[in-house]
């Protein structure tokens, strides 16, 4: 027993040291990346870390901030609620103060009421859930506009390009799906245009044949789908299968080329709105470039939006003349600062003033191009 | 006919075909358990697996400029079955024969382990995105008047009702005519008893886990061709159905499995089809726990007699 309290208490004393020395390497800053590395949207995950890790290259290369290096960490919450409660615990007991991330809207939620507590300053590159900033948390912010504005632009789209004549609105039964799909609706009702069907779907589901054959029976022109690309993906390549021809529209969520592959021809014409093609942006050139040698794709919608995210933290150090979350915060939403994706600045809840939301056209070879 | 009735037999359709495919993994299910009785978890990973293999075979040999969908799909088949078994095999060589003769619990734990470690084995070798393969087989019938409603049925769905069937038929007849299928029968009522009179017990539980993996790629390159899609997190799910399909019609018994799943389905279809889908699996799962209330041993099941 004697033995064991000993050995017990040389390991402590061990992890005691190993804190200190990590604690006084502070030449360089590390950033969370927190995201989806593994599951069925990890694309959107690779987004933010090819955003991320481009701007520490690039911050790096010009000497850090403040002569301080800056070091990326990826944590993996899978899309999962839960998982991401324990990577936020994790990245509190990392010590790390500074996060990218999450990156869907229901991980978001409960990771931002952990970092909120524990002092730990958060800027999502792509959760668009309006509750996210409702809380009136001090350290919560985001690069990307809201469901509402998304779910706003979209609604508008319909009314008045679109005019379909028998409208349904399917969505995953997700906070971020059904969330955007709510918002469509309203607007739609507000505006008197009455959808035939509002209905979720299963994520993780592979056949859609009952609802698509409701569709058809409804005699359904327009589908509005809120949710991600695997669900939709397949929904898409049965109703053509069905010859069910209706239009479809989705948010950013189903914007990226794994869509094409599973819903092959049928991803043709399919419209969505995503974040505007920040890497048509001629400041951006550059970076673009970088991003392409790197053997990477640029054109992702969250990349920028990330990138951007790097650099307020930049700006914000460099203004405040030091890493201390709540400090940077008052600065951020204090001062408007130029970034990657254009002039950003923020009301008081941590949203973006402006929307930077556009319709595109989808297209059969994962590419993208926008609707006029 | 009306537009209704059209209606009604265009959702009988999807949802005997989404019975079909639930009954598809149940069958290798209900085997296994009937046998030794013993819950294999891993068994929508091995379908999972089955999948993949498919998929690699098919892109393979599409890469390599061949052209005859009969002789890529046959190829694909044996090679599937072939891997799918050397996986149930070795899964149960390595997880559970081991635990043979210790507490239930054991084994089922051990089943959970290997589901888990097969789904995050094959994140690691395959990446944990959706693999898509463009549409193999397609065309089908259609009728009724396509102004009022046109109901389809396509050549993919009738592969999958068909291969049920036989499978379901086969293994019946394999299971009360053949000499293994005896061995088998008799390991089920009695396993010691069996050893004792000099059947190899090992190898008829093998054999088993051999021809339920087998049966798993069959329903792995059935759906993955009719979906089009596979990800690791497929079996999960898919084993998840199929296990509750195999409890309704009453676990052990092949048609049972079959029933199970066609009911589910069905039920899964209708109530998508006239009340919003959102309801789809309160419904069948409040069907599933009525059924179990009034029926314990499921529908087709024999009542567990306590053997003394």
């Amino acid at each position: 027993m004697k033995r064991f309290t000993k050995k017990l208490l040389t390991l402590s004393s061990a992890i005691a040291l190993a804190g200190a020395v990590s604690a006084a390497q502070a030449d360089t800053l590390k950033i969370g990346l927190a995201g989806p590395a593994t599951g069925p949207v990890a694309q959107y995950g690779d987004m933010q870390k090819i955003g991320v890790m481009a701007a520490i290259k690039d911050i790096n290369a010009a000497g850090g901030i403040n002569g301080m290096k800056l070091e990326g960490v990826i944590y993996d919450d899978a899309c999962d609620p839960k998982q991401a409660v324990a990577v936020a615990n994790k990245i509190v007991n990392d010590g790390i103060q500074h996060v990218v991330g999450h990156l869907c809207s229901s991980s978001t939620e409960p990771a931002s009421d952990i970092y909120e507590e524990e002092g730990v300053l958060m800027i999502t590159a792509a959760s668009t859930s309006p509750s996210i900033t409702e809380k009136g948390y001090q350290l919560v912010f985001r690069t990307i506009g809201l469901d509402s504005l998304q779910g706003t632009l979209a609604a508008s789209y319909i009314i008045d390009k679109a005019q379909p004549e028998r409208i349904a609105i399917i969505h995953d039964k997700q906070q971020y799906g059904e969330g955007l799909a709510t918002t469509v609706r309203n607007v739609l009702e507000g505006e008197g245009m009455q959808p035939v069907m509002f209905e979720g779907v299963t994520a993780g589901d592979k056949d859609f044949s009952a609802l698509i054959a409701k569709l058809k029976k409804e005699n359904v022109d327009f589908v509005y789908y809120g949710g991600y690309h695997p669900e939709l993906g397949l929904i898409l390549r049965q109703s053509r299968e069905k010859g069910f021809d209706a239009q479809f529209m989705g948010p950013e969520g189903i914007v990226n080329s794994d869509l094409a592959k599973i819903a092959g021809e049928a991803a043709e014409g399919v419209l969505a709105t995503a974040p505007k093609s920040f890497d048509q942006n001629p400041v951006n050139q550059a970076r673009v470039e970088a991003i392409k040698a790197n053997g990477e794709d640029p054109t992702g919608p969250f990349v920028f939006t990330a990138y951007a995210a790097v650099e307020l933290m930049k700006s914000a150090i460099e203004k405040t003349g030091g890493t201390d979350p709540e400090a940077m915060a008052d600065h951020i939403r204090a001062n408007p600062l130029d970034t990657a994706i254009g002039k950003v600045s923020y009301d008081k809840k941590g949203d973006l003033t402006e929307s930077t939301f556009q319709v595109y056209s989808l297209h059969k070879d994962g590419s993208k191009s926008p609707v006029k | 006919m009306t537009e209704t009735l059209l209606y009604l037999i265009q959702q009988l359709i999807n949802g005997l075909t989404i019975g079909s495919t639930y009954a598809l993994i149940a069958i290798g299910y209900t085997m296994v358990y009937g046998i030794i009785g013993m819950i294999n978890f891993a068994h929508g990973e091995i379908y999972m697996i089955g999948s993949y293999v498919t998929f690699i075979v098919i892109a393979g040999l599409l890469g390599m400029g061949m052209v005859s969908l009969p002789i890529i799909l046959i190829i694909a088949l044996v090679v599937a079955v072939f891997i799918a078994s050397t996986y149930g095999w070795t899964v149960e060589r390595v997880a559970y024969r081991p635990l043979r003769g210790s507490n239930r619990l054991i084994p089922l734990i051990s089943a959970i382990g290997m589901s888990i470690f097969l789904q995050n084995y094959v994140v690691l070798a395959q990446g944990s995105r959706d693999v898509a393969l463009p549409p193999q087989i397609t065309g089908g019938w259609t009728f009724g008047d396509p102004a009022v409603f046109e109901v389809s049925f396509s050549y993919m769905q009738a592969l999958i009702w068909g291969a049920t069937f036989v499978t379901m038929t086969a293994l019946t007849l394999f299971i009360s005519r053949s000499r293994m299928g005896r061995a088998c029968r008799a390991c089920s009522e009695d396993l010691g008893m069996t050893n004792l009179l000099g059947i190899d017990t090992n190898r008829t539980i093998a054999l088993t886990f051999i021809i339920g993996a087998a049966l798993a790629a069959v329903a792995g390159l059935l759906l993955g061709l009719y979906y089009g899609v596979v990800n690791p997190f497929v079996g999960f799910i898919a084993g998840l159905k199929a296990f509750t399909a195999a409890v309704l019609g009453g676990i052990g018994s092949i048609p049972g499995a079959v029933l199970g799943g066609l009911v589910l389905g069905v039920t899964e279809a209708l109530t998508s089809a006239y009340f919003p889908s959102e309801y789809k699996d309160v419904v069948s799962f409040g069907l599933l726990v009525l059924i179990l209330l009034f029926r314990p041993s499921g529908l087709l099941g024999k009542p567990e007699v306590e053997k003394v």
